[in-house]
């Protein structure tokens, strides 16, 4: 069957085909679409793999690696910021190695289009001392997934399955069945301390031999497999990519050029016997791989031993840059430098203009009521918005940083901004100092810090902004999203109790719709001391919008509007803009983005905006 | 026939679905198809794009991603984030745009304003004269607007070979369930309104 589908997709059913038994992840773009792939697929078919979102990676990794200690096979998904929190295990299950194939699929985004650092997970790949299978096209990472699973147990390693945005969310029609290869096997665990423990230097120098020896033998499979291709055997000019990159240098490569070409497409551990024959033949090669120069430091220690006299280009030498996703440019660039011939930079244009549409909330999102309710708290209690420290945290909260809110101060990974509030509280801030952060991010690693807080009586005040949905990934399902939406084999926890729990004597909840109770209890919250906690509870606009449609919007009377711009200036929300009229302007709702959340109607104070039901009883 | 289509707008505005419709016609003709949608910060009001690339030869091997200078089309359904997108044009590229701007809050109130559609166009002439303006769209715009492609394409075919108003009449009835009367009328008054645009 034929099948337009995504790099992502390719890789849920390349774990299909592969047969694996048991799958966990956490959202993260560009990484998403693959549980969001196989959990659909687990829904409508009777025999599937088990799947789920997990609280986070650290502990999606560790269900995977127990599963495959079993002998199934088992596939853990992230995005490369991800991998940072699973770090911890995937190190260890590094040393203590797998039974069953254990795949460890993580998406980096050179170019970061969907933000964070721009980090290298083949940098990681080096650290833990874990073979690196590439993808290069959606088909590709079809076949590459199920050669991760191979290549797994035959080393007994775990394999990370790489790829980035460019092939993760690239589109292509690919052929295959796309249906579940079950693999019959026993759950079989024996206990072996020495491999399963860390307890004592014996077992931890053996498994780091282990390790070394599982390396090796990888390398020999990916040898001997051809894994990487080689054209234009006889040369003395090389180009040699590393994943992605392969159709780019393809498409870059005249077919009349003449040059030998290297696609790896596997980048740790190093094909050694392939770039031996290019090394002995070569006088001159150059290497193209997004972000770190990994392969390069490779090959170039390679080339030093044997005592290559040739010359290697890449980002090294400062020929190739080490920021941003790559595209023919650089690709042509490196080729010129390899055939010591001047570039010909292609005609830049000049911009003349330029706009930028800044991301805010979407119409509706209960965000804007919170990071509302907070500015008219610090407003109220004089404390000032430019004076009190707000820290944000990862998701669709951390756009409280963008105006008109311009709240949060800082952005660092998952649940940091707990701990970041109570540093600053250390440090002698006299001002009260306010973390936000979302639902499924407090889940996530926003626990602990909590509990830190609580512990040494910081002073802070936490706002949990609980729109039910791990929305800004794509809406998936959280421990604290509603019972009626979890899956079916899947309860919702309550994040009340746990705050309780944790010994918070003042917490409360509040709904950020309801400006002026939220207001007065945000207030409040601002001017106590110790561990305060506030969640702001209402549902994901999105979601709320996508089952049934919104009942009472709201209308602007453009002969009361003054065009003040004072509901604009205070919510930002996309569904306001100007419209003119015969002789003046007004502010205009658009009735297609209104939810009816009613924000702007607390900004007007002449009256002119209604929500349209009430304009009815009139 | 090599050809690469760079579509660009803002979340809500149909970016998505006009590039799949583009995409399964040239599937459908048999031609070797890769798209790439950057969407990440569609609810959000961010920008939308779409890379259409669309190969005759379905041995030959290209990457998903355009570079600068890498479009043989242009499309864009909102002002700003077409002249954001001037980069990605060839050199005596076609450009379709049409006449819709959102104004972002902030200009709104720092009052500044905001470019029009002959500004745009007058941007775009350093680059090619090939630029059709579509100065009255109907909703929804991303089927009018496919209309209006089929009709300049069939006038000017050497651009993207093959298209017509008619075979992507057929990938609509295909491929969109909701409103397909309404989607096919909005349809049919693209491709009038392309003819006439392609004919001035």
């Amino acid at each position: 069957m034929k099948k337009m589908i995504i790099g992502n997709q390719a890789i849920a059913y390349g774990a299909l085909a592969a047969g694996v038994h048991v799958v966990a992840g956490y959202p993260g773009t560009p990484s998403s679409e693959v549980l969001t792939e196989l959990l659909n697929y687990a829904q409508n078919n009777p025999e599937a793999p088990y799947v789920e979102w997990s609280v986070n990676e650290k502990v999606a990794f560790e269900i995977a690696a127990g599963a495959a200690w079993t002998g199934k096979r088992a596939l853990a998904a992230m995005k490369m910021s991800g991998a940072n929190v699973a770090a911890d295990s995937i190190l260890s299950v590094a040393y203590s190695g797998t039974k069953g194939g254990l795949v460890l699929y993580i998406a980096d985004d050179p170019g970061a289009e969907a933000g964070m650092p721009e980090q290298d997970t083949r940098v990681f790949a080096l650290w833990a001392g874990l073979p690196v299978l590439e993808t290069s096209s959606p088909e590709q990472a079809y076949y590459q997934c199920q050669f991760a699973f191979e290549l797994s147990e035959a080393t007994e390693l775990p394999v990370i399955l790489r790829s980035v945005t460019s092939v993760a969310h690239a589109q292509e029609l690919i052929d295959a069945d796309f249906a579940y290869q079950h693999i019959d096997r026993e759950p079989l665990f024996k206990r072996d301390i020495f491999r399963f423990t860390k307890a004592g230097s014996a077992i931890c120098l053996d498994q780091h031999h282990s390790l070394l020896a599982r390396l090796e033998k990888a390398e020999k499979i990916i040898s001997r497999r051809n894994i990487n291709s080689m054209v234009n055997k006889e040369n003395s000019l090389f180009a040699i990519s590393a994943g992605s990159l392969k159709p780019y240098l393809i498409e870059s490569l005249p077919p009349e050029e003449g040059i030998g070409v290297v696609y790896l497409e596997s980048s740790y551990p190093l094909d050694q016997e392939l770039i031996d024959r290019v090394l002995d033949q070569a006088d001159r090669i150059v290497i193209f791989e997004e972000l770190e120069p990994v392969v390069e430091m490779l090959i170039r220690s390679q080339a030093g031993r044997k005592g290559f006299n040739g010359t290697i280009i890449g980002k090294m030498d400062g020929v190739l840059p080490r920021v941003g996703r790559y595209s023919k440019k650089e690709i042509f660039k490196g080729l010129a430098a390899l055939k010591q011939e001047s570039v010909v930079e292609e005609e830049g244009s000049k911009e003349a203009i330029t706009v930028k549409h800044p991301i805010t909330f979407c119409a509706g999102c209960p965000h804007r009521g919170t990071y509302m309710a907070l500015n008219r708290a610090l407003k109220k209690t004089k404390l000032g918005k430019k004076e009190t420290i707000v820290t944000g945290d990862i998701g669709c909260t951390i756009l409280g940083m963008n105006p008109p809110f311009d709240s949060c101060w800082t952005e660092v990974s998952m649940g940091s901004s707990i701990g970041l509030a109570q540093g600053f509280v250390s440090a002698g801030v006299e001002k009260p100092v306010v973390a936000t952060i979302g639902d499924s991010t407090f889940f996530h690693a926003g626990i602990p810090p909590l509990i830190n807080a609580v512990q040494h009586r910081a002073n802070l005040l936490l706002i949990i902004l609980d729109n039910g949905w791990t929305s800004m990934t794509g809406f998936q399902v959280n421990p604290g999203t509603e019972e009626q939406f979890q899956n079916s084999n899947t309860r919702r926890v309550s994040l009340d109790r746990i705050v309780e729990a944790m010994g918070v004597d003042y917490l409360k909840v509040i709904h950020p719709l309801e400006m002026d109770e939220a207001v007065d209890v945000i207030k409040e919250g601002l001017l106590e001391k110790g561990v305060r906690v506030i969640i702001s509870r209402e549902e994901c606009a999105i979601p709320r919008g996508r089952r049934e449609p919104w009942q009472e919007i709201y209308e602007i009377d453009p002969g009361k509007c003054t065009f003040c711009k004072s509901c604009l200036r205070e919510t930002g929300c996309p569904a306001l803009s100007v419209k003119a009229m015969e002789d003046n302007q007004v502010m205009w709702i658009d009735p297609e983005l209104c939810t009816g959340c009613g924000l702007c109607y607390t900004c007007c104070r002449f009256d002119a905006i209604h929500s349209k039901r009430e304009v009815k009883d009139v | 026939m090599f050809k690469s289509i760079f579509v660009t707008g803002l979340g809500g505005q149909g970016v998505i679905t006009f590039a799949k419709l583009i995409a399964g016609y040239a599937s459908d003709q048999g031609l070797k198809v890769s798209l790439f949608n950057s969407k990440g910060m569609a609810q959000r009001g961010g920008r939308v794009t779409s890379e259409i690339r669309i190969s005759s030869d379905h041995n030959f091997v290209y990457g998903a991603r355009l570079s600068a200078g890498g479009a043989d089309i242009l499309i864009g359904m909102e002002i700003g984030e077409a002249v954001n997108s001037l980069s990605f044009l060839k050199t005596g590229g076609l450009v379709l745009l049409i006449n819709h701007a959102f104004v972002p809050t902030s200009m709104i109130l720092r009052k500044e304003t905001y470019p029009s559609i002959d500004q745009v166009r007058e941007v775009f002439s350093q680059k090619t004269d090939r630029f059709f303006g579509v100065a009255e769209p109907k909703h929804p715009y991303n089927v009018f607007l496919l209309g209006v492609l089929g009709a300049i394409l069939e006038s000017l075919p050497e651009a993207l070979p093959g298209f017509t108003c008619k075979g992507l009449e057929q990938t609509i009835k295909l491929s969109l369930k909701r409103d397909l009367e309404e989607n096919l009328r909005v349809f049919q008054e693209g491709c009038v309104y392309g003819v006439q645009l392609s004919g001035s």
